[in-house]
């Protein structure tokens, strides 16, 4: 912003001097007027180099109407992605930590320490092979069991080194082992009981995920069929 | 007797001299003009502000189809989450280093495009040239060492290692 002129600034020193010497209220007086007069000519000039103040109303009036425009669009997007939310209680195991957290929204309802698979691997003689590791992904909770039964799979009497049964044998099924409730997720894997409760917070299970007795009661009874359960 | 009539004089017309200046109605103008000035720089950030906002809203809409695990960091609580389809994974906190105060980072997407694992304990998240989650202790690969950090524990660091895949995105809050 220009306020005074190199020449203006000048007269105007040289009209100081001249009043110091003097003392005259003329000099006095023209000094006055050359200050107001650069400062009225400034200003003028500060308003002609920016927007004429019509454009200036029509920009500001521009940019209201956009701000209305985005915050109807934020208020569109919001009610939408509200609308998507659901209140649902889900589940979620970190098979690294070896956590399970029963969650709702933002809260953590319940956290818990669990087991998850062992990553371990068994072949059995014909060159068959078992690789025990907890699945990573989304699930779906698609059964829910009391007292549930295990069906001792082939890979159990490989690790024991004992000959695999026919499949329908009754020895298969073995009562207790699973704790008193399991919530089945498709593929034989299950969130269920266990009676290494030492070994909780740790991999050790065969794929499974294994919870003490107390908090399998409250997950049980938290979740439904079809609640989600997500394993990462 | 005759400097105190010149003084009388010079304040007549200084006074005068501002009446008139003030006559010419541009003190109104210009306050008009202040205050439309002043009301345009509120207005072009507020729309930054709702631009913003809106930026993540939208990635949150995309991220309900995505099939995809992604993290959400906010940068004044020092927070993040993991997240599936706009439900919470997993919640941790985060440090911000003195090279690189929480002010360095500004809102937006952000790209894993690297997940460096050389060594167990130098574990590190690479978002392109904006941001690297590591362990504390873990040293930054020498090529990015001139990228943000942010820590996070140790055991936190593993989880979320294994818990995002490359090409995952992350999104930084305000």
């Amino acid at each position: 912003m220009r306020i005074i002129s190199r020449r203006e600034f000048h007269e105007f020193s040289r009209m100081m001097k001249n009043l110091n010497k003097k003392g005259s209220g003329l000099a006095w007086l023209v000094a006055v007027i050359i200050l107001l007069t650069s400062y009225s000519s400034a200003r003028a000039d500060d308003a002609a180099a920016s927007l004429p103040i019509e454009e200036l109303r029509a920009e500001v009036h521009a940019l209201r109407q956009e701000v209305s425009r985005i915050e109807e669009e934020n208020r569109g997007l919001r009610r939408m992605l509200k609308e998507m939310e659901d209140d649902a209680v889900y589940v979620v195991v970190d098979t690294e930590s070896n956590r399970l957290l029963l969650r709702q929204g933002n809260d953590v309802l319940h956290a818990a320490k669990c087991g998850t698979g062992s990553r371990s691997a068994i072949e059995e003689e014909t060159g068959r092979g078992w690789h025990f590791e907890t699945p990573l992904g989304s699930f779906t909770v698609l059964g829910k069991e009391r007292n549930p039964v295990w069906i001792r799979p082939d890979w159990s009497y490989v690790e024991e080194n004992m000959p695999i049964p026919a499949g329908n044998d009754p020895d298969r099924l073995v009562r207790g082992v699973l704790g008193k409730y399991a919530l089945l997720l498709g593929n034989g894997y299950k969130i269920h009981g266990t009676k290494w409760t030492n070994l909780l917070g740790t991999r050790f299970t065969h794929g499974c995920v294994s919870l003490g007795d107390d908090d399998l009661e409250l997950v049980y009874k938290s979740v439904r069929i079809g609640t989600k359960v997500y394993l990462y | 007797m005759r400097s105190s009539m010149n003084n009388k004089i010079v304040g007549l017309i200084f006074l005068l001299s501002l009446v008139l200046l003030g006559a010419d109605g541009g003190d109104q103008a210009r306050d008009e003009r202040d205050v439309l000035q002043e009301q345009r720089e509120v207005l072009r950030q507020r729309i930054e502000k709702l631009t913003e906002e809106q930026d993540f809203l939208l990635f949150q809409k995309e991220m309900y189809a995505a099939d995809s695990k992604y993290l959400v960091l906010t940068i004044a609580g020092k927070t993040g989450r993991l997240m599936y389809r706009n439900r919470a994974l997993k919640d941790f906190r985060f440090r911000t280093s003195k090279n690189y105060p929480a002010t360095t980072f500004g809102p937006g997407r952000l790209l894993l495009t690297k997940k460096a694992d050389e060594k167990r304990e130098r574990r590190a998240l690479i978002f392109g040239n904006a941001l690297v989650i590591k362990w504390k202790r873990t040293k930054v690969p020498p090529q990015e060492a001139d990228i943000p950090v942010i820590s996070v524990t140790k055991k936190e660091m593993r989880s979320l290692f294994y818990a995002v895949e490359e090409g995952a995105q992350a999104y930084l809050v305000r």
